[in-house]
């Protein structure tokens, strides 16, 4: 009983917005709470830890320029922060540039199905477990195999005499629509008359 | 250099077998013509009278082909079989070293679901023959849809996620469809075809075991000569009653036509496209297709690849066989008599392309003759349609003369001996003959084995099934005859056909619209020619019934076969039950239970499910990174640059129904894009957004709480 008493004593984060609307700062919170849902983070604690982070962060960005939009500047900290973290774990990988790095750390998040296995430890600088940087970094998604070249030429073929002269003059034809339209009537003349011929 | 092994028949021992096949085609097809062409003379053969009588000449050899192919593998097989099959050549229980072998998988706008869970089934049946090291898997895509590409981008980490295939499941998207999917072949060979001795080509809907894969690389192995060794797929998985008849015909009666066709077909036989094992160097040497003189539809790339490899292979000296009893080898068949006819259609215009083919210089004969069937196929039907229309013209003409001569006095002579039956009736038992005696064979021989027959329903069942699967193909012939006239004209003057736009949410319901609008031609063609035939020649009429029949029911007959309910019915009575229902396969049993599960899911909002391909590679953040990663890394120009900035900002501003399906396609192409956009939606406040996106982020977490996948519906 007294435990809870003490707990209750401890104050309330003091954070809050000095700039802005409260409209503006829910839609901002509602926006990182969706991004983190669409990284599969679903622990409710984890979540809010975040949230504060960033939003706390977006705040102090907003008390300088109060003209930028709440939710883009919580964003814009979520991205930054995230790259930060996906830096330090992943490691000093000398394929992934800067500007990729965001996506390797997905992928390698995804893979090692982090949020799932580790759900406290996505953009926790200072809890990583071994096993799960190990995870990140180890993990590879190939799409294909190392490329073994080969030449795939067709050969020339020799349709044959009657082929080749039907050939050359189906392009001819192509090359003259006149002259197909003109086949064409006659092929479809002749049939009449044959028709009218046979049954008269 | 001819490299195929002798040790199989002499020349004199197959040409011997090629004689007695060509031979009893050639008696049949002269039997026949000498019934009608004796038929036509007893009133003067008229100059007119000659067309028929070619007509008849060709088209009765393509039915005594059939004939005689199916009553030598009748005689084969109870015989106890060829003992000249390539499957002999591997005694049971022998386990060679296999060697590197890539199972590729060509798909365009296929149904992702479905793909994926067969290359999933495929998968574990070839991991539990304990083989897997000398195997990789291969997805080739084409689509060109976005959402196919995305759902396959998805489920393919999926699959490699679950299954552990990362480095042995791979998945490859083309930019430029070229060449379709002898395109898309030919592409795969150039990256990575020297690094295996052999491909198995499957197609989206085929299942190969891992029994069956294991065996086709071990045969391949001992007969180091072949170049490639086709399987005989059964039909499985049918739903409609259409698809259950195909299914249930394929299965009882291919065994007596495929030992036939190995009788005298032997090491040069022919490659149907897929569920086949290809020797991968002499493919690459040799098989390269050239383009054909002229341009599309006649001209231009070859669009039905697998006869034409098959003839360069053979032209190379590799053997090309047909393994007729290799089990475990599924595919599916389309679903309804219209699904057919557009697949037909697509066949049609690439079988005629190989007429240019036939006199190709270094051929073998038997490959000249493949072709030549395969052109037949379908210009078979036209010509049936004109040996029809002579044919009552004629009779017509006939019945005008006041000595009528369509008299019951026409008797048969044989040798100088008249026979008291009429002769045009001898001639149309004859026919009935030959196109029914193949199926009779088949249901009898499976009839007399206990065992066969209770795979097939029990010995009542099968012998109904086979009553009605007969009847219905009658029903059906005249039919298709029609279209593959109509495909082989439109081909002929250049022109594609058009199609009704099906409505595939209709479940059960019969889609009478596609069926009317699709199926009023026939039925009006056959309704003028029974009332004219039975006002002038009520005769004439009598005898060509089943063929109006067939016509003017079209419509019904189309609806009928295509309900699925009428084919679970069917099912459930005992009806075209074929073994791989009454004892389905492990690997097919796995199949259908999981894409019942995956398509469980819950599907999409409406609004959002046109473009939820796209709404995913831009939303999720797992899934934008996969398709990132999986893109090229191009530098765009600075117009590029200009070109997509403006396309993005009409995409998140207005929505994806403000840019088109190509737009669409070059943004999802284009990594920088995807990467901007990504970062773009999620940054921008709602109001910067179009209503498309805010729902799309609203509800996209409510379908992402489970694990991450695309197979669903």
């Amino acid at each position: 009983m007294e435990q809870s008493v003490d707990s209750i004593e401890v104050p309330l984060s003091s954070f809050r917005p000095r700039t802005g609307t409260m409209e503006a700062w829910n839609a901002a919170y509602v926006r990182v709470e969706d991004y983190l849902r669409a990284h599969r983070i679903h622990n409710r604690l984890h979540q809010s830890r975040i949230i504060q982070l960033v939003l706390e962060r977006a705040a102090r960005r907003h008390e300088a320029d109060p003209s930028l939009e709440p939710t883009t500047l919580a964003a814009q900290e979520m991205d930054a922060l995230m790259d930060e973290w996906f830096a330090q774990v992943i490691g000093a990988n000398s394929e992934v540039t800067k500007d990729r790095v965001a996506i390797a750390g997905r992928v390698a998040l995804l893979l090692s199905e982090g949020p799932q296995k580790w759900p406290f430890s996505f953009m926790d600088p200072a809890n990583v477990p071994d096993d799960f940087r190990k995870a990140m970094q180890t993990s590879s998604m190939v799409a294909g195999p190392n490329m073994n070249v080969s030449s795939m030429v067709p050969r020339e073929i020799d349709l044959g005499a009657l082929s080749e002269a039907a050939g050359e003059t189906l392009e001819r034809f192509e090359k003259w629509p006149l002259l197909r339209t003109l086949a064409l009537w006659l092929v479809f003349t002749g049939t009449l008359a044959a028709i009218f011929y046979y049954t008269r | 250099m001819r490299v195929t092994a002798t040790e199989w028949l002499s020349p004199r021992q197959l040409s011997r077998r090629r004689r007695t096949f060509f031979s009893g085609v050639f008696f049949l097809t002269s039997l026949a013509v000498w019934f009608m062409a004796d038929l036509m003379w007893r009133n003067g053969m008229a100059a007119t009278d000659w067309a028929p009588l070619v007509l008849f000449t060709i088209l009765f050899a393509q039915i005594a082909v059939g004939f005689m192919t199916a009553v030598i593998g009748f005689f084969m097989l109870n015989r106890g079989g060829d003992r000249k099959r390539i499957e002999v050549t591997l005694p049971p229980g022998e386990d060679l070293p296999l060697a590197s072998t890539a199972i590729i998988m060509p798909v365009f706008n296929e149904d992702v679901s479905r793909v994926f869970e067969g290359l999933r089934v495929i998968y574990r049946s070839v991991q539990e023959t304990k083989k897997l090291e000398h195997f990789d898997f291969f997805i080739l895509s084409d689509s060109n849809q976005p959402n196919q590409w995305i759902q396959e981008e998805v489920a393919w980490v999926e699959l490699c996620k679950q299954v552990g295939g990362f480095g042995r499941i791979f998945y490859r998207k083309r930019r430029q469809q070229i060449n379709k999917k002898a395109g898309n072949v030919a592409d795969f060979l150039r990256r990575w075809g020297k690094s295996y001795r052999y491909m198995v080509v499957l197609d989206a809907d085929s299942i190969m075991t891992g029994e069956a894969l294991v065996k086709l690389v071990s045969l391949m192995e001992k007969n180091p000569t072949t170049g490639i060794i086709q399987t005989a797929p059964r039909l499985v998985n049918g739903e409609t009653l259409y698809a259950r008849l195909q299914q249930f015909a394929n299965r009882l009666y291919s065994p007596i036509f495929l030992a036939g066709l190995n009788y005298w077909q032997q090491d040069e036989g022919n490659y149907w496209g897929h569920n086949a094992i290809i020797r991968v160097q002499p493919f690459i040497e040799h098989c390269a297709l050239p383009d054909l003189p002229g341009s599309e539809p006649f001209g231009g790339p070859i669009l039905s690849h697998d006869f034409v490899e098959a003839a360069l292979m053979r032209r190379a000296g590799w053997a090309v066989w047909l393994a007729t009893d290799i089990e475990g080898t599924y595919e599916e068949g389309p679903p309804t008599l219209i699904d057919s006819a557009k697949r037909d259609r697509r066949w049609c215009q690439g079988n005629m392309q190989h007429s240019w083919l036939l006199l190709a210089k270094g051929f073998r004969p038997t490959s000249r003759f493949h072709l030549l069937m395969g052109v037949f196929a379908y210009v078979s039907s036209p010509l049936w349609l004109l040996f029809l229309m002579l044919s009552t013209l004629q009779a017509f003409s006939l019945a005008r003369q006041p000595d009528n001569p369509l008299r019951s006095e026409a008797f048969t002579s044989l040798f100088g001996y008249q026979i008291e039956v009429p002769e045009a009736f001898t001639l149309f038992v004859l026919t009935m003959l030959m196109l029914f005696t193949p199926k009779l064979m088949a249901l009898v021989r499976t009839w007399q084995d206990k065992d066969a027959a209770e795979q097939f329903g029990g010995r009542s069942r099968l012998l109904l099934s086979a009553l009605l699967e007969m009847i219905t193909s009658a029903l059906l012939a005249p039919i298709n005859m029609l279209f593959n006239s109509k495909f082989v004209v439109y081909t002929l003057l250049g022109h594609g056909v058009s199609w009704v736009t099906q409505r595939r949410d209709a479940g059960d319901e019969a889609d009478w619209r596609e069926a009317i609008l699709t199926h009023w031609p026939h039925t009006l063609f056959g309704a003028v020619w029974a009332a004219s035939s039975y006002i002038l020649v009520p005769s004439f009429f009598w005898w060509a019934s089943p063929v109006m029949a067939g016509m003017i029911l079209s419509i019904p007959i189309s609806i009928f076969l295509s309900n699925n309910s009428f084919g679970r019915r069917a099912l459930g009575v005992g009806l075209f039950v074929t073994p791989e229902e009454s004892r389905p396969p492990y690997e097919l049993r796995r199949l259908t239970q999981n894409l019942a599960e995956c398509y469980k899911h819950l599907q999409p909002l409406e609004p959002l499910r046109t473009d939820y391909g796209l709404l995913q590679a831009v939303v999720d953040p797992y899934v934008n990174a996969v398709h990132v990663s999986l893109l090229r890394q191009r530098k765009p120009s600075e117009e590029s640059r200009d070109y997509f900035h403006s396309l993005r900002l009409r995409l998140l501003r207005d929505g994806p129904s403000s840019i088109t399906v190509k737009e669409k396609m070059a943004l999802l192409l284009d990594a920088e894009s995807m990467i901007w956009l990504h970062e773009e939606l999620w940054r921008s406040p709602s109001h910067a957004l179009a209503e498309w996106w805010r729902l799309a982020v609203r509800q996209y977490n409510v379908l992402t709480a489970a694990p991450i996948t695309a197979l669903y519906r």
